[in-house]
């Protein structure tokens, strides 16, 4: 029996008066690829900056791989891969630098160019990533993401400023990253791209998570036809916690 | 061994430092700046006046520039979001700021480094062989202030979250304040303190005056210094200092020579203490921003 890839128990990050996340309750199996749904300013980016120690929690605890991810911050970090939202890369550093930085510090032996390869930049191995274009620049971050074979990938918006190829690009790396056994954990708004890869969808509103479990079982649940998509069960969800009242206000 | 798990980063800082222009751009303008023969310091030192003008590198325009190139280390990547990359590294937060400071410290050493051999090798020329040992003992000192200069900005911009206030507190208060200001306002808090005049032509045989103008690093690194040039016990220049102590001339400048002249000094105004006031400057605001900064949200 290993420990789930990430548990959260009442996890809660308040900034004065305002809940950014409430009282979260979260379980990703070790192996499954979780597609963290919900509008913007839902709360996903607040799970996720608690979970990689960005921010630290109001109340709650949480378990990354087994580790507390804010006081065992380098052993869990090791483990787990991220491409994070809203960053910014080193414009005068290049791609191979960036893998570089990542690699020594994980003490990966990774090839910095086989990882450029994987993302489609083969040919800007050694061009500053101030040159790079938004669609380029979220390649090498994802590529950065992919060092030393984690055992986690928590993807935080993943198909964000990426022309088609680049969505299918992250949907094939999804794909053959849960396929090598790690566990994929990613946010997104953009709902259509998440049915394709994921084994289970959490639905975040309001700082709550109002629904989890396999597109299947939320289709049953919520007594939408089979052809239901991700779009309208979640349509179906927010509609029903604002009707109710049962998100924060 | 193993290098330590902050190595990467401070590899990577001290990288981004030394393929930039600021940096280079600043080694020419110390060698224009510090490079001042004199009469004076001829008289008073020889050969080792080239060895003072690497302590007059450290002067207003190494402080400047190595403030600049630090003090949005921290704030700065916050606000573009390039901090999460370093934050998503298997690092705690205390070896990012050890990182950065001593990736940044080095990215700044060696173009200082750069300057004091091309003043080292004019003076060689123009004037002679001066004492090795001291030449590498104040360039020691200098990096050892670099590192301070470093260590403050890092740590101010480790705790704001804007880079306006990052860039008050480390020009208006540290560089203005305690750097070029610092003789004049350590005398009225003298003068308020003690009800005595702090005149510098003619200053009062007073540890108090003296300490307090010890508290101010750069002065500190010129105690240091002038010390092992073997000029005098000062926070001037050297060669105001040789000035005051060794010609007929009065100047404005505390020394502590000239103060107390024959009387017993306090053990606590020896020069090594301007060493101490230099590790206690490293130590203390990193140690304060690393409090914060351990347990503050960063994003």
């Amino acid at each position: 029996m290993t420990t789930p890839a990430i548990e959260t128990e009442g996890l809660s990050k308040r900034y004065g008066e305002t809940v950014a996340l409430e009282s979260l309750d979260l379980s990703v199996t070790r192996g499954e690829v979780f597609g963290f749904l919900g509008p913007n300013g839902a709360g996903k980016s607040t799970t996720i900056n608690l979970l990689l120690n960005y921010v630290k929690p109001t109340d709650g605890t949480a378990r990354v791989l087994g580790y507390d991810p804010w006081d065992e911050v380098v052993e869990c970090h090791r483990r787990v891969g991220i491409l994070p939202d809203r960053y910014d890369t080193y414009d005068g550093l290049s791609a191979r630098r960036h893998l570089r930085l990542v690699s020594d510090t994980k003490r990966a032996d990774d090839d910095p160019e086989a990882l450029l390869e994987r993302v489609g930049l083969a040919d800007a191995v050694d061009t500053p990533a101030g040159e790079f274009s938004q669609g380029m620049e979220q390649r090498l971050a994802l590529a950065m993401s992919l060092v030393g074979e984690p055992d986690l990938l928590i993807l935080d918006e993943p198909f964000t400023g990426l022309d088609p190829h680049g969505v299918a690009l992250v949907r094939d790396v999804v794909g053959a990253e849960s396929a090598r056994g790690a566990t994929v954990f990613f946010s997104s708004h953009v709902l259509g791209q998440v049915q394709v890869v994921c084994d289970r969808v959490g639905i975040l509103h309001r700082g709550r998570l109002v629904e989890e479990g396999s597109l299947t079982d939320l289709r049953a649940k919520l007594e939408l036809g089979d052809d239901a998509t991700v779009e309208d069960v979640f349509v179906d969800l927010t509609d029903h916690s604002a009707r109710s009242g049962e998100g924060p206000q | 061994m193993a290098l330590p798990r902050w190595f990467p980063l401070a590899r990577n800082e001290a990288r981004i430092l030394l393929t930039s222009k600021g940096p280079w751009a600043l080694a020419a303008l110390l060698v224009l700046w510090a490079y001042r023969p004199s009469y004076i310091a001829w008289d008073g030192l020889g050969p080792d006046m080239t060895v003072g003008f690497v302590q007059t590198t450290a002067t207003i325009v190494l402080p400047l520039g190595t403030l600049l190139l630090s003090y949005r280390s921290i704030v700065g990547e916050r606000r573009s979001g390039s901090l999460k990359f370093v934050l998503g590294l298997p690092l705690t937060r205390t070896d990012v700021l050890v990182g950065k400071v001593l990736g940044r410290s080095v990215g700044i050493a060696v173009p200082v480094t750069v300057s004091a051999s091309v003043l080292g090798l004019i003076g060689l020329v123009r004037f002679g062989l001066f004492s090795p040992l001291r030449f590498l003992a104040v360039l020691l000192a200098t990096h050892l202030y670099v590192l301070v200069l470093v260590s403050v900005a890092t740590a101010v911009s480790a705790v704001t979250t804007s880079t306006v206030r990052a860039t008050g507190v480390v020009f208006g208060v540290f560089f203005l304040l305690l750097t070029v200001f610092w003789k004049l306002i350590a005398s009225r808090v003298y003068t308020t303190v003690s009800g005595r005049a702090a005149n510098p032509y003619d200053a009062p045989a007073d540890g108090l005056l003296f300490a307090l103008l010890r508290v101010s690093p750069d002065r500190s690194y010129r105690v240091l210094t002038n010390w092992i040039l073997g000029v005098g016990n000062s926070g001037a220049g050297y060669d105001a200092v040789i000035t005051k102590l060794q010609t007929p001339t009065s100047i404005n400048v505390f020394a502590v020579e000239a103060a107390f002249e024959s009387a017993p000094v306090p053990v606590y105004l020896h020069e090594l203490t301007g060493f101490v006031v230099l590790v206690v400057w490293l130590v203390v605001p990193l140690g304060v921003a690393r409090y914060f900064f351990e347990r503050g949200d960063l994003v």
